[in-house]
C-alpha cells in the first residue's frame, strides 16, 4: 500500500487558489485512475479533475465549498503495491553540468574583507572609501587622519595626501599623534519617558521643568546602589596597566579571528581572562557575607556592566573559570549581542560573583565603581590612551590605562586588594603573545 | 601591414571570412549591387556572387529573423542594419530569437548584426541614435563596439567565429575619420576583453566606440596642462563586460569617469559603476562620474546636437572635477 | 447536415484518395494518437503535475497531421502550439513529448522551455516560442540556408488566424516569396485568437487571398478532412521542391477547447462547438475508414490498446525523470 497526494492543481498560470465544488468519491471509495474524483472551480475556469492513481480514496483533507491555495493536499488516495508514481519529481543535480562551465551572467561576488572600522570623524570632515581604507591598512587612527591637511576640495584628504602623510611617518618625519583604540561604543544617556503628575508639575512649571518617569531598570538601580554604598565600607585601589602588549596581540589576530569567529575581537575578554585567573589566585574576592558568615563560591561568574538603552543592565559569564580565552570572547559575544538585540534571559544577568565594569568607552580614565551586592568588588577599566612610559630607563609610547578595583574593606583589606589588582595588571601586562586560538 | 580606414578595416574583416569560410554571408538592404549605405560591402556582390550576398527586401524583422534562422542551421550570416537606428523594427527576432535561441535549444546561433551607429554627423533623430544599451540588458546577446582600425576588423573576424548573436556596433562618425595601420595577416580580438589605451595612475575613463577618441584626446590636455595622468579602457565589448579590468583599473587608480555617447540614464555607464560600486568600493577616492548624452531624442541642428553629445571638453571638465576632489 | 449529404461528402473524398489504405491507417494513427495524447496532458494538467498552460490541438489534428505527413525526413517543419500531431508524424517520440510537458531534467530543452518550445535538429523540428509569428522570418532563413546548400529541402511553418495580423508575417512572407524559397506557410484558422473571434481579426473573405498580394499561390482547404489537406500540401510540398516558390494554405476548422486548459471559452457562441464536432477531424476520418472497411473493431482496438501503453509507459518515463535542479538556471546562455 502506498499514500498518494492529491493536489489542487494550478488551473492558469495566474490562479492562486481553488474551490472544491465536490466529491465525486466518498472515504472508502474505490477509484480508478484518471477517473474523475472531484469538481473544483477557480476564477478562471471549472474543472472535473481525474484521479492521479488508481486506489482508495483514503482521506479528504479539504471538504465541499472550502477555496484552498494551488498545490495544497486536498486528499489522500492509498493505492495497491508500493510503487507510488505520483510524486512530484525532485531536482537533482544534472550529471552533464558537473563542471560548470564559465557563464556571462555569473556575478562577481563583491570583495568583503574584515577590517576593524575607524571611528567617526569627529570634525564631520568627509573621507572617500580609499582614504578610509588607507589608514585602515596603515594604522593611521581616525584622530591622526583629523590632523593630516588636506589638499582635495574643500579640503579633503585626498589619496595623495594619505600616501604622502604615510611616507613621511614612516621616515619618521612626523610623529604620530595619541590614538585611543575605542573599546566599545555603547548607547549613552538613559532613556525616560515624559510623565504627567499634577502635584510635582505644580512645583515644577512646564515649560522650565520636565517630569521623566524612571524606568523600572533605573528604579532598581538607585535602591541597588544606595543600598551596596549603606552596606558596604567601599575603598578604591588605582592601578596604572601598560596594555601594549595586549594591543599587539589583538591586532596581530583581528582579521582572522573575525574571520574564524564571525565576530570582532574586542579587549574585553583579555580582562575577564586577568580577572578570572586573579580570583584562581585570591578566592577571598569571589565572597559574600551573610551576617558573620562568609560564603566563599566555588564557581567565577563575571558580570559585565553594560549601558544599555534604559538603564545599566549586567550580563553575566557563568563559570569564566573553566573558559579558555576563546571560550571568554564567545561569551562576551554572545551576551554583547543578545543585549544589544534584547535577548537576554533572567538567568543572564543573575547569579554573578564579581562585575567589571568599563567606563573607559566613555573616555573616562579613573573610576571609583559601586560595588554590585552581594558581591565584595568590583574593578573599573579606564580609557586606554598612548603615553609616554620609561621602561629600563628609555622613553615609550605605550598604550597606558587605569584599572580601579572598588572593595568592600569589611572582608578585603588593602593587602589583598592590592595584590590581587596586581595580579590582573601583570596577566595584561605580560600577556603571552603566542596565544593562538 | 598596410594603414586604412575604419570602415576598410572591417569591410576587410568580412571580406577575409567570407573567403575563408562558405558558410559566412551576407544579407541586407542596398548592400549588393550597390554596394551598401556606406560602401562598407562595395565589390562584394561582384566577387562572392548575389546568393552570398543578398540584397533584401526592405524588413528588417525578416532580415534578422533569416539570419537567425540560417544561423540555427549552421549558416554563419551577416546581417547589415542600414542605420542602427532601424533596428527597432528587428528587435523582436533580435531579443525573441536569437538571443533566447541557445538557452532553449543548446543551439549555437553564430551571426552576426551589424549598427552603423551614432552621431557627430548631424543625421537627426532617426539617423544618430546610439541603441546598445536596449540590447546590454539581454541576456544571450554579446555587444562589440570597436574604435579602431585593428579592432574593427579583428573584431569582425572574431563576431563571424563566435558562435552567438553578436551585436557589431560600428560609428559612421569613425568610418573615414579615423585611419591606422592593420596588419595583412589573419588575427582577431577575443571578445569579452577589454583594452588599456592609454596609461595612467591618476583616473581612469571607461569608453567605447566614437568617445574613446575624444577621451585619449582629453587625456593629454589634461597630462600636458595639469601634470594628470589619465588611464584611457576601451572596453570593445560591451557583452559580456571584461570585469576584471574594470575593477582592476578602478582600484589602481581610485578615480572614475565613464564616457559613452548613449544618453546617460539606464546607460552602460550605470552598469559600470555599480559594478565599480560592488567590487571596488573601499578603493574610491571619489565619486563615479559619468559624461554621456543628454537624455533627449539626438536634435538635428548642428549647435544642439553638439550641446547633446559628448565632446573633448565635455571630458576635460568632468576630468578636471575629479583631479580636484 | 443530412445523413444523406454526410455519405455524398464521405464518397466525394473516397473519390479523390491517393493513398492506399496502409497510408490511410497510419494517418489515422496519427489523428488519434494527438487527440489521446492530448487528453493525457489535460489530465495531467488537472492533477496539478503540469505547470504553466496546456493547449491542446483538439479541431486541428487533421491540419497538423496531414501537413506533416506531406513531408520527408530531410525537410524542415516549423509548427506551432496546436501542430502535436505534426511533432509526431515528424518522428518525434512520446517520451520526448511528456519530458517537454512536464518540464524535466532530460527535456529536450532540459526544462528551460516548455510544450512545443523545443528544436530537435536530429528530426529537423523547430519549436514556436510564444510570439508565434516570429517564427516565420526565422523559418524563412532555413528554407535560404536549405537552397544555398542545396538540401533540395523545404520548410512547413504554421500561424493561426490571430497571428497572420502580425507584421512578421508580412515581412517573412514576403521575403519568401521575392527569394523564391522552398517555404510553405499554413495558417490554421479555427475561428478565434484566444477569445477574440475571426471577425474582429481579418476584413478578408479567405485569409489565402493575402497570397495574391505576394505573388504566390493560395488556397483553402477543408481543415477537418485530412485527406483534402494532406492533398493540398504535397501539392505545394512538391512545388516549393521543384524551385517553384512558396505556397500559403489556409485551413478552416474550429478550436474545440479553450486557448488553454485555464480558459473556459464561454465566448464561444451557443452550439458552435455542437455543431464542429459533427465535423470534429478525427472522429470523421474514423467513419470513412469504417466505411471503407479500412478500420474495424478488431483492428481499431488493438490500436487503441497499443497507444494507450505507449502513452502510460512515456507518461511513466516522464514523471519518474526529475527536475532539473535549480542552479542549472545559470548555465547555457552563450553557446561555447
Amino acid at each position: 500500500m502506498a499514500r498518494i497526494e492529491v493536489v489542487m492543481p494550478q488551473m492558469g498560470e495566474s490562479i492562486a487558489e481553488g474551490t472544491i465544488v465536490k466529491w465525486h468519491k466518498k472515504v472508502g471509495d474505490k477509484v480508478k485512475k484518471d477517473e474523475t474524483l472531484l469538481e473544483i472551480s477557480t476564477d478562471k475556469v471549472d474543472s472535473e479533475i481525474p484521479s492521479p492513481a488508481a486506489g482508495v480514496l483514503a482521506e479528504i483533507v479539504i471538504p465541499e465549498q472550502k477555496t484552498v491555495a494551488v498545490r495544497t493536499i486536498i486528499a489522500y488516495l492509498e493505492t495497491e503495491g508500493g510503487v507510488v508514481t505520483a510524486e512530484p519529481a525532485k531536482p537533482t543535480a544534472n550529471p552533464l553540468a558537473e563542471a560548470p562551465k564559465p557563464v556571462a551572467a555569473t556575478v562577481v561576488p563583491p570583495v568583503v574583507t574584515a577590517v576593524k572600522p575607524l571611528a567617526a570623524p569627529a570634525s564631520g570632515r568627509f573621507y572617500s572609501p580609499l582614504v578610509l581604507n588607507i589608514a585602515r591598512e596603515e594604522g593611521v587612527a581616525m584622530t591622526e587622519l583629523e590632523l593630516i591637511p588636506g589638499t582635495g576640495d574643500g579640503g579633503r584628504v585626498s589619496k595623495k595626501d594619505i600616501l604622502a602623510y604615510v611616507v613621511a611617518k614612516k621616515s619618521g618625519a612626523v610623529a604620530a599623534p595619541a590614538a585611543t583604540p575605542a573599546l566599545k561604543a555603547a548607547p549613552v544617556g538613559i532613556v525616560a519617558k515624559p510623565v504627567d503628575v499634577p502635584e510635582l508639575r505644580a512645583k515644577y512649571p512646564a515649560p522650565n521643568f520636565e517630569i521623566l518617569q524612571m524606568s523600572n531598570v533605573l528604579q532598581k538601580m538607585a535602591e541597588h546602589m544606595v543600598k551596596s554604598v549603606q552596606t558596604s565600607p567601599h575603598v578604591a585601589a588605582i592601578h596604572e596597566v601598560d596594555m601594549t602588549n595586549v594591543a599587539k596581540h589583538r591586532s596581530a589576530h583581528a582579521v582572522e579571528f573575525e574571520k574564524k569567529e564571525g565576530f570582532k575581537l574586542t579587549f574585553t575578554p583579555y580582562i575577564v581572562d586577568a580577572v578570572a585567573k586573579a580570583i584562581k589566585k585570591y578566592p577571598l574576592i569571589n565572597t559574600s557575607i551573610e551576617g558573620d558568615k562568609i560564603i566563599k563560591k566555588n564557581f567565577t561568574n563575571i558580570g559585565i556592566a553594560v549601558a544599555a538603552e534604559n538603564g545599566l543592565i549586567v550580563p553575566v559569564i557563568k563559570n569564566a573559570e573553566e573558559k579558555n580565552f576563546l571560550g571568554l570572547a564567545r561569551a562576551v559575544n554572545d551576551l554583547a549581542t543578545r543585549t544589544r538585540t534584547k535577548k537576554l534571559t533572567p538567568d543572564d544577568i543573575q547569579g554573578g560573583t564579581f562585575t567589571i565594569s568599563n567606563y573607559g568607552v566613555f573616555g573616562t580614565l579613573i573610576g571609583t565603581p559601586i560595588i554590585n551586592q552581594p558581591q565584595v568588588a568590583i574593578l573599573g577599566t579606564g580609557a586606554i590612551k598612548k603615553r609616554v612610559a620609561v621602561i629600563d630607563d628609555a622613553i615609550a609610547i605605550r598604550s597606558i590605562a587605569y584599572f580601579t578595583l572598588s572593595f568592600d574593606h569589611r572582608i578585603v583589606d588593602g593587602a589583598l586588594g592590592g595584590m590581587f589588582l596586581e595580579e590582573i595588571v601583570q596577566y595584561l601586562q605580560n600577556f603571552d603573545m603566542n596565544l593562538k586560538f | 601591414m598596410a594603414t586604412m580606414t575604419y570602415i576598410e578595416a572591417l569591410s576587410k574583416g568580412m571580406w577575409e571570412e567570407m573567403e575563408r569560410d562558405r558558410s559566412v554571408f551576407l544579407i541586407g538592404e542596398d548592400i549588393g549591387a550597390y554596394g551598401g549605405a556606406f560602401k562598407a560591402t562595395k565589390g562584394f556582390q561582384q566577387h562572392f556572387g548575389e546568393e552570398r550576398v543578398i540584397d533584401a527586401t526592405l524588413s528588417e524583422a525578416a532580415i534578422i529573423g533569416a539570419a537567425t534562422g540560417a544561423a540555427v542551421v549552421g549558416m554563419r550570416p551577416i546581417a547589415e542594419m542600414q542605420f542602427a537606428d532601424f533596428v527597432t523594427c528587428g528587435f523582436n527576432q533580435i531579443v525573441t530569437n536569437a538571443a533566447k535561441t541557445h538557452y532553449r535549444w543548446n543551439l549555437p546561433v553564430p551571426m552576426v548584426v551589424r549598427l552603423p551607429s551614432g552621431g557627430y554627423i548631424h543625421g537627426g533623430p532617426y539617423h544618430s541614435t546610439n541603441p546598445e544599451g536596449w540590447f546590454f540588458h539581454v541576456p544571450g546577446l554579446k555587444i562589440v563596439a570597436p574604435s579602431t582600425p585593428y579592432d574593427a576588423k579583428g573584431l569582425m573576424k572574431a563576431a563571424v567565429r563566435d558562435n552567438n548573436p553578436v551585436l557589431y556596433f560600428e560609428y559612421k562618425y569613425l568610418y573615414r575619420r579615423i585611419k591606422g595601420e592593420v596588419p595583412d595577416e589573419d588575427y582577431s580580438i577575443e571578445i569579452g576583453k577589454g583594452d588599456v589605451k592609454r596609461e595612467g595612475s591618476d583616473i581612469v575613463i571607461f569608453t567605447y566606440g566614437s568617445t574613446v577618441h575624444h577621451s585619449l584626446e582629453a587625456a593629454e590636455i589634461l597630462s600636458k596642462e595639469d601634470g594628470v595622468e589619465t588611464m584611457v579602457v576601451d572596453l570593445r565589448t560591451l557583452l559580456p563586460l571584461d570585469k576584471e579590468l574594470i575593477i582592476n583599473s578602478a582600484k589602481s587608480t581610485g578615480k572614475v569617469l565613464i564616457v559613452h555617447e548613449d544618453t546617460l540614464t539606464g546607460g552602460i555607464g550605470a552598469e559600470i559603476a555599480a559594478l565599480i560600486s560592488e567590487n571596488a568600493f573601499k578603493f574610491l577616492d571619489a565619486p563615479i562620474r559619468r559624461v554621456a548624452s543628454l537624455d533627449t531624442p539626438v536634435p538635428f541642428a548642428p549647435p544642439l546636437e553638439e550641446y547633446f553629445l559628448p565632446d573633448t571638453n565635455k571630458i576635460v571638465k568632468a576630468l578636471r572635477e575629479l583631479s580636484s576632489f | 447536415m443530412t445523413m444523406q449529404a454526410a455519405q455524398e461528402k464521405v464518397s466525394n473524398i473516397h473519390s479523390s484518395v491517393t493513398l492506399s489504405n496502409t497510408e490511410r491507417l497510419e494517418l489515422y494513427y496519427y489523428l488519434r494518437l494527438t487527440r489521446e495524447c492530448d487528453n493525457a496532458i489535460l489530465r495531467l494538467y488537472k492533477q496539478g503535475k503540469i505547470v504553466g498552460g496546456a493547449y491542446t490541438g483538439y479541431g486541428n489534428e487533421a491540419t497538423a497531421v496531414g501537413s506533416a505527413y506531406a513531408l520527408e525526413n530531410h525537410d524542415y517543419l516549423f509548427p506551432m502550439h496546436r501542430d502535436l500531431g505534426a511533432h509526431l508524424v515528424k518522428g518525434q517520440t512520446l517520451k520526448n513529448i511528456f519530458l517537454q510537458q512536464l518540464a524535466r531534467r532530460d527535456s529536450l530543452t532540459r526544462g528551460r522551455d516548455g510544450t512545443g518550445h523545443y528544436a530537435d535538429p536530429s528530426l529537423k523540428i523547430y519549436g514556436n516560442v510564444s510570439h508565434l509569428a516570429a517564427m516565420i522570418p526565422m523559418a524563412v532563413g532555413v528554407a535560404l540556408a536549405a537552397r544555398m546548400r542545396k538540401e533540395n529541402a523545404v520548410v512547413m511553418n504554421y500561424i493561426g488566424d490571430g497571428g497572420c495580423n502580425v507584421g512578421d508575417f508580412h515581412e517573412g512572407l514576403n521575403m519568401a516569396a521575392v527569394m523564391k524559397l522552398p517555404f510553405i506557410l499554413i495558417i490554421e484558422n479555427n475561428q478565434f485568437a484566444y477569445s477574440t473571434p475571426n471577425t474582429k481579426q481579418f476584413a478578408a473573405q479567405k485569409l489565402s487571398d493575402r497570397a495574391l498580394g505576394y505573388g504566390i499561390p493560395g488556397f483553402t482547404v477543408d481543415g477537418t478532412n485530412i485527406i483534402k489537406v494532406y492533398e493540398v500540401c504535397k501539392e505545394a510540398v512538391d512545388r516549393a521542391r521543384r524551385g517553384a516558390g512558396p505556397t500559403l494554405i489556409e485551413t478552416i476548422t474550429m478550436r474545440m477547447h479553450g486557448h488553454s486548459a485555464s480558459d473556459d471559452a464561454s465566448y464561444v457562441p451557443k452550439g458552435m462547438v455542437e455543431e464542429w464536432k459533427k465535423k470534429d477531424p478525427v472522429e470523421k476520418f474514423e467513419r470513412i475508414l469504417t466505411n471503407d472497411r479500412v478500420l474495424n473493431e478488431s483492428n481499431k482496438k488493438e490500436m487503441e490498446e497499443k497507444m494507450a501503453a505507449e502513452i502510460e509507459e512515456a507518461m511513466q518515463f516522464a514523471l519518474d525523470n526529475p527536475y532539473p535542479a535549480g542552479e542549472d538556471a545559470a548555465e547555457g546562455v552563450y553557446a561555447p
